[in-house]
C-alpha cells in the first residue's frame, strides 16, 4: 500500500525575451508553435500531443525519455488573457500509474520596452515521497529557454 | 482596461470531525451531500450544480447571493484517492470577471474514531479583485458547515 503524503512548494522564475508580448504569448497559443518549444531534452520522444487553448480546454503530452520513463503532462486551462496571462492546472505522471504532483501554473507576460519580461510561478503539490529536489523548477528554466530559442526564429 | 495583477499566496486549515474519514470524505464525494453543505446556504441560490467526481472531470456551481452578480465556481479534479486526499483546482467569476484560480489540497488522516481534515489551497488572486483572507475565512466557514451536515 502506498503512504500517502503531499509536500507543498512554490517557485517563480523570469525571463525577458526580445519579442512583444503579442508574439511570446502566440508561442503558447499556437499549437505549431507550442509543439517545437514545449518538448523534452534530448533523447525525449513524442508520444502523444493534444492541445485546446482556451478557458476550460485541456492539453496533453507525454513523452519517452531517454531513460525509457514515460511522463504524462494532462492540464487544464483556467484563465486566458490574451499578449497578458495565462493560468493552467496539471498533474504529471509517471509510466501512465504514478502520479507525481498537482500545480497551478501562472504564465504573466510585461512589456519591457520593445522586449518582454516573463513571469512563471508553479504552485506545487508534490505527492506521496516524490523527491522533486528542484527539477521541476530545473525543467521549467530549460522549457523557457527553448520558448527563448523558438523566438529567434 | 482592467490593470492586471496577480497576487500568489498559500493557506492551510486543519479542522477534526468526529466521524471517520470514509464519512468525511464521502461528504466531499457524493454530489447530493456535498450540494447541502457546500453549494445550498442562507441567501443563496443555485443556478446550476454540476459534478463529474473522477480525475479530469469537471464540477460547476453557479449561483448569486439575493441580487448580487452571478458567481461561478469551475473546478476540475486532479486527485483522488478513496477516504484519504482530494487534489483540485478551481477558478472563481463574479459577472464576466474571473477573480482567482487555486489549487486545493484535502487531506483526510484518521484520528482515533475521527478526522483530521487538513486544507491547503495555494491561490492566484487576480487583478485586484479577490484576496487570500476573505478566501480563507471561507473555507472555515465552508468547514464549520461541513461539521455541522456530518453530525445531522
Amino acid at each position: 500500500m502506498i503512504e500517502r503524503s503531499v509536500v507543498h512548494g512554490t517557485f517563480t522564475i523570469e525571463r525577458v525575451y526580445d519579442a512583444t508580448p503579442a508574439r511570446v504569448f502566440r508561442a503558447w497559443a499556437d499549437p505549431d508553435a507550442k509543439a517545437r518549444w514545449f518538448v523534452g531534452p534530448a533523447g525525449w520522444q513524442l508520444l502523444e500531443r493534444a492541445i485546446d487553448f482556451r478557458v476550460g480546454g485541456k492539453e496533453h503530452v507525454s513523452g519517452r525519455m531517454a531513460s525509457g520513463t514515460v511522463s504524462t503532462f494532462d492540464s487544464y486551462y483556467h484563465d486566458i488573457v490574451p499578449d497578458q496571462r495565462i493560468i493552467y492546472s496539471y498533474h504529471m505522471h509517471l509510466d501512465h500509474t504514478r502520479k507525481i504532483s498537482v500545480s497551478l501554473a501562472t504564465v504573466e507576460l510585461k512589456p519591457e520596452g520593445r522586449a518582454t519580461r516573463l513571469v512563471f510561478t508553479e504552485q506545487g503539490a508534490f505527492l506521496d515521497g516524490y523527491d522533486d529536489a528542484g527539477s521541476r523548477e530545473h525543467g521549467t528554466g530549460f522549457l523557457l529557454n527553448q520558448l527563448g530559442a523558438e523566438l529567434q526564429r | 482596461m482592467a490593470e492586471r495583477s496577480v497576487v500568489h499566496a498559500t493557506f492551510s486549515i486543519q479542522r477534526a470531525y468526529d466521524s471517520p474519514p470514509a464519512k468525511v470524505f464521502n461528504a466531499f464525494a457524493d454530489p447530493a451531500v456535498k450540494r447541502r453543505w457546500f453549494a445550498e446556504g442562507e441567501g443563496c441560490q443555485v443556478d446550476e450544480y454540476s459534478v463529474d467526481f473522477n480525475v479530469g472531470g469537471y464540477e460547476r456551481t453557479r449561483f448569486r447571493f439575493g441580487d448580487g452578480a452571478p458567481m461561478r465556481n469551475d473546478t476540475t479534479y486532479h486527485d483522488i484517492v478513496p477516504n484519504e486526499r482530494i487534489i483540485f483546482s478551481y477558478t472563481m467569476t463574479i459577472g464576466e470577471n474571473r477573480i482567482s484560480s487555486s489549487l486545493a489540497t484535502i487531506e483526510f488522516n484518521k484520528a482515533g474514531a475521527g478526522t483530521e481534515l487538513r486544507l491547503t489551497e495555494q491561490g492566484a488572486f487576480l487583478d485586484g479583485l479577490d484576496t487570500v483572507g476573505p478566501r480563507e475565512a471561507g473555507w472555515k466557514d465552508l468547514l464549520e458547515t461541513l461539521a455541522r451536515a456530518l453530525q445531522s
